[in-house]
């Protein structure tokens, strides 16, 4: 076994940097959910276990309105970006070759490759001038600026979904005489259920996530979980912070899993 | 479906006039088909046959609706369908891939077809059934495809396509996935079930061996052109030039110079100094003394004492294909020349460096236009 070929655990230093990694990619996660389980208020001295910051969590009034909120825009701008990015997709794997077809890919993919920072200095600007000009200060801001923030993310795996499927499957529909439209709907969409499905996730959490933009775009009383914590991080950090955090985490795991387990059974 | 336009000089089940197909503009302009006419019967195995880029699968997605003619006409069942999209042809498909749609059974496969064509329930599963029956895959219905060994998703890909009763079945190589044994097998099943069928079947493949032993005409393309159409014997018997002698069968080149002409025949002077007669193609008439090339298949010569035969050769090595060995000779003049022998119990091949006599085939001799 070990005289052939080649392995990377033959590489000196390879098992202690791959200790390392983990260790500090994870425990820090580690510690926090301990912590959200302390019973006194510190997070670096262990009083006995308690759920007191949990019961703390669930009563604040506060943290219920920006957790459904954050539910909210993440559902809503993950929904509105999917449906975007898989007319996206259709159109850049099945529309047939476009003049600018690279640089519509650079555009379409912009969130992931300017500076979250810059985007968001050049929404609050835009969204100001817009408020200036209507006076409409709702949610719509920022519903459509996490829209836009998620389509990449949701794009991505529609688009590696439909680059895998046979177009010979499109052409066999029509053969059938199926029209466009029933082809569509019979094969095509059937088939992109799983990189719908994956893209929907990943713009979930993108957006359930992303503090900046929020942050930039956000009018008054338009908090989310992650600004509503930052905010709560400039005063005192108690435990109770740490039990959103770890809920937070739960959620994100939930939703991580679901996404395993879909994209598995019908990945077929 | 749409017989919009009928025609009374109807010829075939297909008829395909002045065709040509061009992808591109300008300098970039690439033509896939020049000046195509073809007419297909009903109820004939037709084979396209050629090297791979030869236009064969263009001209079969032209038939099938998935490219338009640049110019030229396509008429099906006399009506004109060029213009039309494939969903509008009464033409189906078995695609290379096979293209089963991974998330139905194949039971709901097969009945894809009729299902689009808006019939009953209860007719596309009585179809359904007698498709399956008549692919022997009646076990099988509930499967999906991905749990089908490739033979079976074959079955189900023609079946499939069979279904909703085409006119003209088009099969775009539908055996090349297949190993060698499965191959020979479906083979048969396609005859088979061209023959039950009555269906016109276009047979897209660049299999020769494949074309000769299935089709009733086969159509050799080359660089967009048809090159030569016929009957299986007369493409191998007869070909019209290098390209498809060369392509169909194995076949030996000799450049020989004229003695005389005499009709449609000439008389060559083979190396050694004998003289042989060979066919001309049409219309040529060569000059005495000239070179010319001429073809003649390795099985149609045979092995007689030296100086009793034609020409005289020496075996350089001999190769042994179970049921019959491959000579290679060298003629007296240098020229290499190919023999096939079939093998007989206890037959030794000759040693290497051996002198033979050759007779050929009267007849076998053919000129080449070049």
């Amino acid at each position: 076994m070990a005289e052939k070929g080649y392995s990377v655990r033959r590489l000196p230093g390879f098992g202690l940097i791959a200790v390392l990694t983990f260790t500090m990619l994870y425990l820090p996660i580690v510690i926090l959910v301990f912590f959200s389980f302390n019973a006194g208020p510190s997070q670096a001295v262990w009083d006995g276990f308690s759920l007191q910051w949990y019961e703390a969590a669930f009563q604040n009034r506060q943290v219920r309105e920006v957790s459904i909120r954050s539910l909210w825009l993440a559902a809503t701008a993950a929904s509105f970006a999917t449906v975007l990015a898989t007319l996206a997709a259709l159109g850049t794997t099945r529309g047939g070759r476009f003049p600018g077809q690279t640089m519509i890919y650079a555009l379409i993919n912009q969130p992931l490759m300017v500076p979250e920072i810059v985007t968001g200095i050049a929404l609050l600007i835009f969204v100001a001038a817009i408020k200036v000009q209507t006076g409409y200060t709702g949610m719509g801001y920022l519903v459509a600026a996490h829209t836009a923030f998620c389509i990449p993310f949701a794009y991505l795996p529609i688009r590696a979904r439909l680059e895998t499927l046979d177009p010979a499957l499109e052409a066999a529909a029509a053969d059938l005489y199926a029209s466009p439209v029933q082809a569509f709907f019979s094969i095509t969409l059937p088939l992109l259920v799983p990189g719908i499905v994956a893209g929907f996730m990943l713009g979930f959490v993108i957006s359930l996530d992303t503090v900046v933009i929020t942050e930039f775009v956000k009018s008054a009383g338009q908090d989310t979980l992650p600004t509503y914590m930052l905010g709560q991080l400039r005063r005192t950090v108690t435990p109770e912070m740490n039990a959103i955090a770890t809920l937070f985490l739960a959620l994100s795991l939930i939703i991580v899993t679901a996404f395993f387990l879909i994209t598995r059974t019908r990945g077929r | 479906m749409d017989a919009r336009v009928q025609d009374t000089t109807v010829k075939g089940e297909i008829d395909i006039t002045g065709v040509n197909k061009v992808f591109g503009q300008g300098a970039a302009a690439f033509h896939a088909l020049t000046d195509i006419d073809l007419s297909i019967a009903t109820g004939e195995f037709f084979t396209l046959l050629g090297p791979s880029g030869c236009g064969k699968t263009t001209l079969l997605r032209v038939i099938a609706g998935f490219e338009q003619p640049s110019s030229g006409s396509l008429r099906i069942n006399g009506a004109e369908v060029a213009g039309l999209g494939p969903n509008r042809r009464p033409v189906n498909t078995v695609f290379q891939s096979y293209a089963l749609f991974p998330h139905m059974t194949v039971a709901q496969n097969i009945g894809f077809g009729l299902k689009m064509l808006g019939k009953p329930r209860r007719e596309i599963e009585a179809t359904a059934a007698e498709m399956l029956r008549l692919v022997r895959m009646e076990a099988l219905a509930e499967r999906r495809p991905a749990e089908l060994s490739g033979g079976q998703q074959q079955r189900v890909a023609l079946a499939r396509a069979l279904a909703p009763r085409p006119r003209v079945l088009l099969l775009d190589e539908p055996l090349s996935a297949l190993d060698l044994k499965l191959r020979k097998e479906m083979q048969s099943e396609l005859k088979r079930l061209q023959t039950e069928t009555g269906i016109t079947f276009v047979f897209v493949t660049h299999d020769q061996e494949e074309a000769l032993t299935m089709s009733d005409r086969v159509a050799v393309m080359s660089a967009g052109r048809i090159l030569q159409m016929g009957r299986p014997t007369e493409i191998y018997n007869a070909p019209v030039n290098r390209f498809v002698a060369d392509f169909i069968g194995e076949t030996n080149f000799l450049v020989l110079p004229v003695a005389q002409t005499e009709g449609d025949a000439a008389h060559l002077t083979l190396p050694g100094g004998k003289r042989a007669q060979a066919l001309l193609p049409d219309g040529m008439l060569p000059v005495t003394g000239a070179d010319v090339t001429a073809v003649i298949r390795p099985e149609q010569a045979t092995i007689v004492e030296p100086d009793a035969g034609d020409m005289t050769a020496t075996v350089d090595s001999a190769v042994f294909f179970g049921t019959d060995t491959h000579l290679h000779l060298t003629l007296s003049d240098g020229q290499p020349f190919v023999l096939r022998r079939q093998n007989r119990p206890g037959q030794q091949p000759p040693e290497p460096g051996t002198a033979l006599g050759l007779s050929l085939a009267p007849g076998a001799l053919r000129v080449l236009e070049d």
